[in-house]
């Protein structure tokens, strides 16, 4: 058994409006299932991973508002055939993508799910990250569709994860951090939002993203030569730096900007982004698989393979 | 519903309660436009615990869940330094005092200030099922062999939508109403993999009812400084709603050809919204499944709706004070926004609390 892609998708919000990660989630998850030319019902588990959203919403889970915009197993009593789906909030920063792998991995492998929506989308809080000069992630959403396969080749590899035990405060505080100031915001708290990065994390970053990755092509045996890597995009030059420090040709790492334009950066959704622009550029002849390495805020790392079914 | 030979057990409960009592009278004193009914007599509420702002006295959301890690794992065989996974559920994501995070985890700067250095960790977030999805996925990574144990913890400063809702709510009617009921506490509890028949995580199963999740709603206040919770109360608690548990675990039970009654439960916990829904639900429960529902556990009288943290608190209060039984099986029935709805069942025996 394997955890295999069976469809992804992104989207910038419209420049003219104010976005909503439900409403991106939402398109992103429909498009992939068309895409995958299933019925919504045809998924059991919504993971959403996003970790900024509209008016900052802390209750329900953003999942449950996507798994109704996508209209998953809308009503367990209501429907015909009762058909349950289950979603919930996974928050991680920047690796969100891949914790949700792992738990998908768990959910395949113990016949809990055939089938596992990942859906990642961050905006601003006031729906408009373009005004914001401290923000600096994009308005953007994807999803990723997940599925238990039967065979035994190729899909992903075992999940790592890293940072926990790096140092996460720099002198009482978090370098790297985005919260609302509830002291403070008046009534202006659906709106607002504060995201940290001081001067040394992408450096950090950069050096924890290059351990985990030359950590797993060890353990997991791969040749780091036969492999593109996809990564997130904590700073526009991120790529260039992890290609330079694992003494890769840049064409061998991949975290491309967000569509759209805009300028921000994108957050979450950056290893489906990645993906994406992997698919669609075609694997080199001699990259025999994907290595998707995710850094963020903690610091937290993790790193995941995979190997396309045709390979 | 899986029940396999490599299933996961509850290894370890803490808790973690602040120490400052506010009795319902207290907070109705304290609410502008106070309302036209009982409230206690509405709940069943008679207090809740309240965290004390001090920042020395640690008890932003963060600083309770701590607390409850630490007081899991000093009843647990494992050390920190053991865990291979650590997950947060925590609704209201307080640190530092008064700042709400949305990255990093909590569940990666808990894991560090603890000391579960090569933890996996993320947060989930699943209104007051949050708990539940922590154990959940837990349960399915020991059952698929990726992790050994993990610790699931949340710290709920939940009586900060009372605030709120004591300064905005108008009457009764007022979305903000069931923002009353609430308390503060943290639970965390340390799963491993079951050896015996005497410690076991039988199914958690659990159900998003979506065409519902916009009925409670959680977000920063836009009239005063606060966060705040918007429930539909009359729509989120309508019959229709209640049905969904006993109709979901009942079609589970159906595919493994048991019945309600053959899971020979000892009790049962509902989530502690107040003494008369859970009176509802437990009703609900035995018109659906047509038979008696196991002896009821709850604290809601003495703590409030403490949120993600309920049904575990109920365990350990009752597990602590004897007043439930050790070698008996439990039933926990998440009631959520979202909605989400399950079951929960387990043998407990030997659990550290």
């Amino acid at each position: 058994m394997t955890t295999v892609i069976k469809a992804a998708s992104t989207l910038a919000a419209p420049a003219d409006e104010k976005a909503a990660a439900v409403l991106l989630a939402g398109q992103a998850a429909r498009e992939c299932l068309a895409e995958a030319r299933l019925s919504p019902d045809a998924v059991g588990v919504l993971i959403n991973v996003g970790v900024y959203r509209e008016h900052n919403t802390f209750e329900p889970a953003v999942g449950a508002l996507v798994q109704k915009e996508a209209g998953i197993n809308l009503d367990y009593l209501a429907h015909p055939v009762p058909g349950a789906a289950f979603s919930f909030d996974l928050m991680n920063g920047a690796c969100g993508v891949l914790n949700a792998v792992q738990v998908a991995q768990a959910m395949f492998s113990t016949g809990s799910a055939e089938r596992v929506l990942i859906t990642a989308a961050d905006v601003h809080p006031g729906g408009r990250a373009a005004l914001d000069d401290g923000y600096p992630y994009a308005d953007l959403g994807a999803a990723l569709l997940l599925e238990r396969s039967a065979t035994s080749e190729g899909g992903f590899g075992p999940v790592r994860t890293a940072g926990s035990g790096s140092p996460s405060e720099t002198a009482g505080y978090l370098p790297n951090a985005g919260y609302l100031p509830t002291a403070g915001m008046g009534a202006g708290g659906r709106t607002r939002i504060t995201v940290r990065r001081d001067p040394g994390f992408a450096g950090q970053l950069l050096d924890l993203a290059a351990d985990t990755t030359s950590g797993y092509a060890r353990t997991e045996g791969l040749d780091l030569h036969r492999t593109l890597l996809v990564s997130s995009r904590p700073t526009a030059d991120f790529a260039q730096r992890l290609a330079d420090r694992l003494g890769l040709p840049q064409s061998r790492v991949l975290a491309p900007d967000s569509p759209g334009g805009g300028g921000g950066l994108p957050h979450t959704a950056a290893p489906i982004l990645g993906y994406l622009r992997a698919v669609d550029q075609g694997l080199p002849e001699d990259v025999d698989q994907i290595l998707f390495v995710a850094v963020g805020a903690g610091p937290s790392a993790a790193c995941v393979s995979y190997r396309p079914q045709d390979r | 519903m899986t029940s396999d030979a490599r299933g996961s057990r509850f290894e370890a409960l803490g808790a973690y309660l602040p120490s400052t009592v506010q009795s319902t009278p207290d907070l109705v004193a304290s609410v502008v436009r106070p309302p036209d009914v009982d409230l206690e007599h509405i709940t069943g509420v008679a207090e809740r615990r309240v965290y004390d702002r001090r920042p020395e006295a640690g008890e932003d959301s963060y600083g309770l869940a701590l607390k409850a890690a630490r007081d899991a794992l000093g009843h647990s065989r494992y050390d920190a330094a053991d865990l291979d996974v650590v997950v947060s559920a925590s609704i209201t994501r307080f640190r530092d005092g008064d700042d709400f995070y949305f990255e990093p985890s909590f569940a990666g700067l808990l894991a560090h200030e603890l000391g579960a250095r090569r933890a996996i960790h993320f947060d989930v977030s699943n209104a007051c099922a949050g708990m539940m999805t922590g154990v959940h996925l837990l349960d399915r990574m020991i059952r698929a062999g990726i992790v050994r144990n993990g610790l699931v913890v949340s710290g709920e400063q939940a009586t900060r939508v009372a605030e709120t809702a004591a300064r905005e709510m108008v009457d009764s009617y007022d979305p903000q109403f069931a923002s009353l009921s609430v308390g503060d506490s943290a639970v965390a509890v340390v799963l491993d993999r079951a050896v015996d028949e005497a410690d076991r995580i039988h199914y958690v199963d659990l159900m998003t009812c979506a065409e519902y999740s916009h009925l409670c709603l959680g977000m920063p206040s836009d009239r005063t400084e606060g966060i705040a919770l918007y429930t539909d109360n009359r729509q989120m608690h309508k019959a229709d709603r209640l049905r969904m548990w006993p109709a979901f675990h009942g079609d589970q039970l159906a595919k493994l050809g048991h019945g309600f009654a053959d899971e020979g439960f000892d009790y049962i916990v509902q989530h502690q919204v107040g003494t008369r829904f859970i009176d509802y639900v437990n009703r609900t429960g035995a018109r659906e499944f047509g038979t008696e529902m196991p002896e009821s556990l709850s604290v809601v009288e003495e703590f409030g709706n403490t949120a993600s943290t309920a049904h575990f608190l109920v365990l350990h209060r009752h597990l602590k004070a004897g007043t439930a039984r050790r070698g008996a099986r439990y039933l926990l029935v998440p009631a959520a926004s979202g909605v989400v709805t399950g079951a929960l069942s387990a043998t407990i025996t030997n659990l550290g609390v």
